[in-house]
């Protein structure tokens, strides 16, 4: 509704002096159920604790241990192994192995990207060999490993290798196309190329996408590792935790091959909230890469 | 289409310079024409251009969009290489980016988010082997201080405003005292009020030091506010229409009209009306 003839009312100016001291800001603390809930910890013990009793409660109910035994019969199993050393060792041993194959996997990635991105016969290297094996299960290369290097660590070294280096390399390479054109021409600015170029701009600018790989990785190898000695574990003379599995398997031990599996969880938290989660707050989130 | 002077009838500012200040100029460009490729065509970005930029000059580039004054910026920073013609710095020909030539971008993402606005500061003053250690961070804290940032020195980049932002890349390149300090639209993406803090705060600081400055702006007033001596452009290609000198005031002395006015008339009137008369 409008009114050809409507005016606004004159109305008075003023000029206020505004007050700097005493407003003091209202705080009022949050409650404790509040505080409480808003560390990410608590919350995700609270629904782990939830997930484990589900797990007693279902396991109970069914009441075949054969199948599907509870939650306390696995730790049970879980700690009794651990305290006569069995479990320890196990994991010990594939821990071994599979850092040996993740830190290959990422220096190989490393030195594939950084030809990448210097010359384009590189990129173009880099992106067939990556569309051609990472498709490709490591798993389905383990007989080829055991042919060329033998029954021991080397084959195992090797599919980890094949494992870790292309989600990495192609994380990584993604990571450093994405890089914004000014940062790039910053770099050129102050007279950076080649190494240093790569060390000092592209690597910590893609490095959200770099620690994306490394998890990748990280969770691959972790799952071929397994998965190799499940199929070929004896073959190393002393098997690690896939072996473990298997074994327990094959005495019906059932308990312990979920305490086998437990395991394997309890380490990927572990890696996941300690060293990864750490290493993102302490770069990505505190650069406003990542909120 | 060859002779540049049929082209650009050169007009008559009616500013004599006075004779025998012959100083030999920082940056010499001279006849620089750039091409791009798109996938079709070939785009001609700018024209033969002619321009000499002095010690201590606020040079500022002109134009309306598409007259390629960012290309020829980039041009100067040694990023682009020219068809035709030569930049030369100190008489030396460009030839790629260096940090003699320190460049303040328009974007807010030029500071590497994962230094803090002091490592950031000083970055390349260590990265070239200008200075080292406690000098490179005196030096920095310096600039730092000058832009009215001591507070914010071990902040990271993105919990900073817009402005505090462009106010870190200005002190960036400062601290690099380089040759010419090249700033491609550093205000375009600020807010007014900053844009016109900021333009202050520019001004505030060649004040103090005198540094060399290119300027690239479609802003006329930013221009005349900002430039001693302001290049104008026609787009579409850009070829150089005029250069003028402007003491910041937009107040005209001789012509009873603003300098922002004239150069609107200049670049938005295809005939300009001959203004010889004294």
């Amino acid at each position: 509704m409008t009114n050809i003839n409507a005016t606004a009312p004159q109305r008075p100016e003023f000029v206020r002096q505004i007050i700097t001291k005493t407003l003091g800001v209202v705080e009022k603390p949050l409650s404790l159920w509040e505080k409480l809930y808003n560390i990410g910890a608590i919350r995700k013990v609270v629904l782990l604790i939830i997930l484990a009793s589900v797990w007693e409660i279902y396991a109970r109910s069914l009441d075949d241990p054969l199948l599907f035994p509870t939650f306390s019969a696995t730790i049970e199993a879980f700690l009794s192994d651990i305290g006569t050393g069995v479990l320890l060792h196990r994991v010990w041993l594939s821990i071994q192995i599979l850092t040996q194959g993740y830190a290959a996997g990422l220096v190989l990635a490393a030195l594939f990207t950084g030809l990448a991105s210097m010359t384009r016969i590189g990129t173009d290297l880099l992106e067939t060999l990556t569309s051609m094996f990472n498709p490709l299960p490591s798993i389905a290369l383990l007989p080829l490993a055991l042919i060329w290097f033998g029954l021991g660590n080397g084959s195992l070294v090797f599919v980890l290798i094949h494992s870790v280096l292309w989600a990495v390399a192609l994380n990584t390479h993604t990571g450093f196309q994405s890089v914004s054109p000014t940062l790039r021409m910053v770099g050129s600015n102050y007279g950076l190329s080649g190494l240093t170029y790569i060390a000092k701009i592209l690597i910590p600018a893609a490095f959200p996408n770099i620690l994306t790989g490394m998890k990748i990785g990280w969770a691959f190898a972790w799952r071929t590792l397994i998965a190799a000695e499940l199929v070929f574990g004896a073959s190393s003379g002393s098997g690690g935790l896939g072996w473990y599995i298997y074994e327990n398997k094959n005495d019906l031990e059932i308990p312990n091959v979920f305490a086998g599996l437990f395991t394997v969880i309890i380490i990927g938290l572990a890696v996941e909230h300690l060293i990864f989660q750490n290493l993102t707050k302490y770069t990505i989130q505190r650069w406003g890469m990542q909120s | 289409m060859t002779d540049k002077s049929a082209m650009n009838p050169i007009i008559d500012s009616g500013i004599t310079i006075p004779a025998g200040e012959k100083a030999s100029p920082i940056l010499d460009v001279s006849g620089v024409t750039i091409q791009y490729k798109t996938t079709s065509f070939i785009v001609t970005a700018t024209y033969r251009i002619d321009f000499q930029v002095y010690t201590a000059d606020r040079f500022v580039i002109l134009g309306p969009s598409g007259c390629g004054k960012s290309t020829l910026l980039k041009a100067v920073g040694g990023y682009v290489r020219p068809t035709e013609g030569e930049l030369r710095l100190k008489g030396r020909a460009i030839d790629r980016p260096g940090p003699d030539r320190m460049m303040v971008f328009q974007e807010f993402d030029q500071l590497l988010p994962w230094k803090t606005v002091k490592q950031n500061v000083m970055f390349p003053l260590t990265s070239s082997g200008k200075l080292l250690g406690k000098a490179a961070e005196e030096q920095a804290m310096h600039y730092i201080d000058k832009v009215n940032l001591s507070q914010f020195a071990d902040s990271y980049p993105h919990t900073l405003s817009g402005g505090m932002k462009q106010r870190v890349a200005i002190a960036r390149g400062m601290a690099m005292e380089p040759d010419i300090l090249l700033m491609d639209e550093p205000f375009a993406s600020l807010d007014a009020l900053t844009r016109q803090k900021m333009q202050e705060e520019l001004l505030r600081l060649w004040d103090e030091t005198h540094f060399t400055v290119l300027f690239v702006t479609h802003s006329i007033p930013e221009a005349v506010r900002i430039g001693s001596r302001i290049l104008l452009l026609s787009p579409h290609p850009g070829q150089v229409k005029a250069e003028l000198n402007s003491d910041g005031t937009d107040w005209a002395i001789r012509e009873a009209r603003m300098l922002s006015e004239r150069i609107h008339d200049i670049l938005f009137t295809d005939v300009v009306e001959e203004s010889d008369h004294d």
